[in-house]
């Protein structure tokens, strides 16, 4: 029952995924075929104005400052500084802007989109899900055939057809981006009334496939929850209805919550296509962008984020599934 | 207690004491389309206070059916067609045909009639603390009784016991299989109930905890904690020891009952006689028995 030591375990296991992680990330843009100092220069000598000398001193430029004349290792280790003091490098493709400031114009886009849709999908999901299984009949049925083929459907085919529905034939909301044209973001009521259009398709395509997946998992496990023999006794007992749902309610979310760790990282996922689909400024569309362009800094850092995000979603569920199974808890922290 | 025998499978005989409880014409089915399956088949039993009828039979008898429909705890693919519990001056009606029917019951469920269950090593939620699902028991019939004084409560009785307090702050998983089946019957009776179905309640368990169990419900029915028990088992020799009475259920009927005892030594049914020569008898004179019938067996076919 000792919950410090489990939660000392998971974060040392945590860390060392997290050091893999960094080292991934690092190596996989690198073991792309193509230079992107090659694409910066061919972009500079598309108007036909440079020489090849000048192509050439630029080439040694670009290269000399993004330290490409380095050897890997000193690459890597001049990259672990720089994400240890929180600086993501200069881009390759928007030279000079950092990538710090790249990503955080992205980041609160996919933020708003993604952080809602996981939760809202995952509570949603797992109470209709548990409605189901207790009411069993015609509105079992019609839950489980719905939310089964919601499950089975990968988020951009959602997305397209929600698109062409709502936005294309239907016209009722916007067809790309996050805001309309000629307006600047900030926190005012009108420029959020006018965000709030644009978000609704990309945040339901997330959130229904979301919702049809937890729905299934949670039906099944709630159905046989119903079977076990403590609910059984706590009936004999007198125990009252809704007392007994709470009981079952805890039990099958026990793996519930295993899945909404799996979850978060196909969402993430599946989130960068959704953004890609509506022309959402977020990071799915900045990854797009940067791996079109060799861009590697903006690639290891948008790569870095979304690593870090899924290790700390799991590290997190690990530690709820620890609070609410005393079984698992006993178990990890090596209880006798 | 009291026996006759009628064409339905009553059983009754004089009682010793008041009667406690009164159970007529129950009979289950399993199904509830036309292809039903008759599992317990028109059985009424009688039961005076601080008896304890031994229920016995073969698997599939329909023992566990009629406990449970006895405990109010039938619930789809098992209904209760028909059938009343008459006990404390109250007919229940027994019949559970719809899901309300499980609701009319509560009130009765732990308190008037309570159930020892046949699988209590999986009876206590693994993700509830022992004192949490007493709370709730407790709080099932009087809601407004606070948590330290449902534990109170819990933790009288189980020093009654000679049992440890400190389990009412484990897990299931925490508690040996012994321990657990204890703590049930604790929780079973903690609202000291009239009459309590313990349906194969040492099944699971070793000798030594069988013992300890079998000691605990004997010493809980002269504490006058409960009133009455229907002890169901298929294990005899438990119940000739425990039970002052005993039924014996063939497919659905009760074939025969009477004093253990009188039941036991002069068996008048054949199906109870055959039952009784089935238990197992432990001692050297049978093993002979069993090694000269296979030696036999061996001389007849023939050794290689």
């Amino acid at each position: 029952m000792n919950l410090g030591r489990y939660i000392a375990q998971k974060t040392v296991w945590y860390l060392v995924a997290l050091v893999a992680a960094v080292g991934l990330n690092f190596l996989l843009p690198r073991l792309v075929p193509g230079n992107p100092v090659d694409v910066i220069v061919s972009n500079l000598s598309r108007g036909g104005s440079v020489t090849s000398e000048q192509q050439k001193q630029v080439y040694e430029s670009y290269v000399q400052e993004f330290g490409l004349d380095q050897s890997l290792w000193a690459q890597f280790l001049t990259y672990l500084g720089k994400v240890f003091t929180g600086d993501l490098g200069t881009s390759f493709a928007y030279y000079p802007a950092s990538v710090n400031d790249l990503v955080g114009q992205a980041l609160p886009w996919s933020i708003a989109v993604q952080l809602p849709a996981i939760l809202i999908g995952w509570i949603l999901g797992n109470v209709v899900g548990a409605i189901a299984a207790f009411r069993g009949g015609n509105w079992d049925r019609s839950v489980f055939t719905s939310s089964l083929f919601l499950s089975a459907m990968p988020y951009y085919c959602l997305s397209i057809l929600l698109l062409y529905g709502f936005a294309v034939v239907a016209g009722i909301f916007p067809v790309g981006g996050a805001y309309s044209l000629g307006l600047t973001p900030e926190f005012s009521l009108s420029f959020i009334w006018d965000a709030v259009s644009y978000y609704w398709l990309p945040f339901l395509s997330l959130v229904v496939v979301f919702i049809g997946g937890q729905a299934v998992g949670m039906r099944s496990m709630a159905i046989y929850e119903l079977g076990g023999d403590y609910v059984n006794y706590a009936r004999a007992m007198g125990i009252r209805d809704n007392k007994i749902t709470q009981y079952i309610f805890r039990n099958a979310m026990l793996p519930q919550i295993t899945g909404l760790a799996l979850a978060i990282g196909t969402l993430v996922g599946g989130a960068l296509i959704t953004e890609l689909v509506f022309s959402y400024p977020g990071v799915g569309t900045l990854l797009f962008n940067a791996i079109s362009a060799n861009d590697y800094p903006v690639i290891q850092a948008v790569t870095l984020i979304i690593t870090v995000a899924v290790l700390v979603a799991n590290f997190a569920v690990e530690i709820v599934y620890g609070i609410v199974d005393p079984r698992i808890r006993a178990a990890k922290s090596g209880e006798k | 207690m009291s026996t006759t025998n009628t064409p339905s499978g009553t059983a009754s005989s004089p009682s010793r004491s008041g009667i406690l409880a009164r159970a007529e014409n129950i009979r289950c089915v399993y199904g509830g389309g036309e292809e039903d399956f008759t599992a317990v088949d028109g059985v009424s039993i009688e039961l005076g206070e601080g008896e304890i009828l031994g229920l016995a039979g073969e698997s599939g008898c329909g023992k566990t059916t009629l406990g449970n429909a006895l405990a109010m705890i039938a619930t789809p693919p098992l209904y209760v067609l028909s059938g009343t519990l008459e006990i404390d001056g109250e007919t229940i009606d027994l019949s559970t045909l719809q899901p309300s029917d499980l609701k009319r019951h509560r009130p009765y469920r732990g308190r008037t009639v309570s159930m020892l269950p046949q699988g209590a090593m999986n009876s206590i939620s693994p993700t509830l603390r022992i004192s949490s699902l007493v709370r709730d028991v407790m709080r099932a019939h009087d809601p407004k009784i606070t948590k330290d004084e449902a534990l109170d409560l819990a933790r009288e009785r189980l020093k009654m016991l000679d049992m440890p307090v400190r389990v009412l702050d484990s897990y299931a998983h925490q508690l040996s299989g012994g321990m657990k089946q204890r703590m049930i019957t604790v929780i079973s009776t903690l609202q000291n109930p009239r009459l309590l179905i313990a349906d194969e309640p040492t099944s699971a368990l070793d000798v030594s905890s069988q013992r300890m169990l079998v000691e605990m419900l004997l010493e809980m029915v002269q504490q006058g904690i409960m009133s009455g028990v229907v002890f169901v088992t298929h294990d005899l020799p438990v119940l000739s020891q425990v039970s002052d009475k005993l039924a014996i259920m063939n497919a659905g009927s009760i074939v025969e009952s009477g004093p253990t005892r009188q039941l036991v030594e002069n068996a008048q049914h054949p199906y109870t006689r055959k039952l009784l020569s089935s238990v197992l008898d432990p001692s050297q004179e049978t093993r002979r028995r069993g090694v000269a019938r296979r030696s036999t067996t061996t001389e007849e076919v023939g050794t290689p």
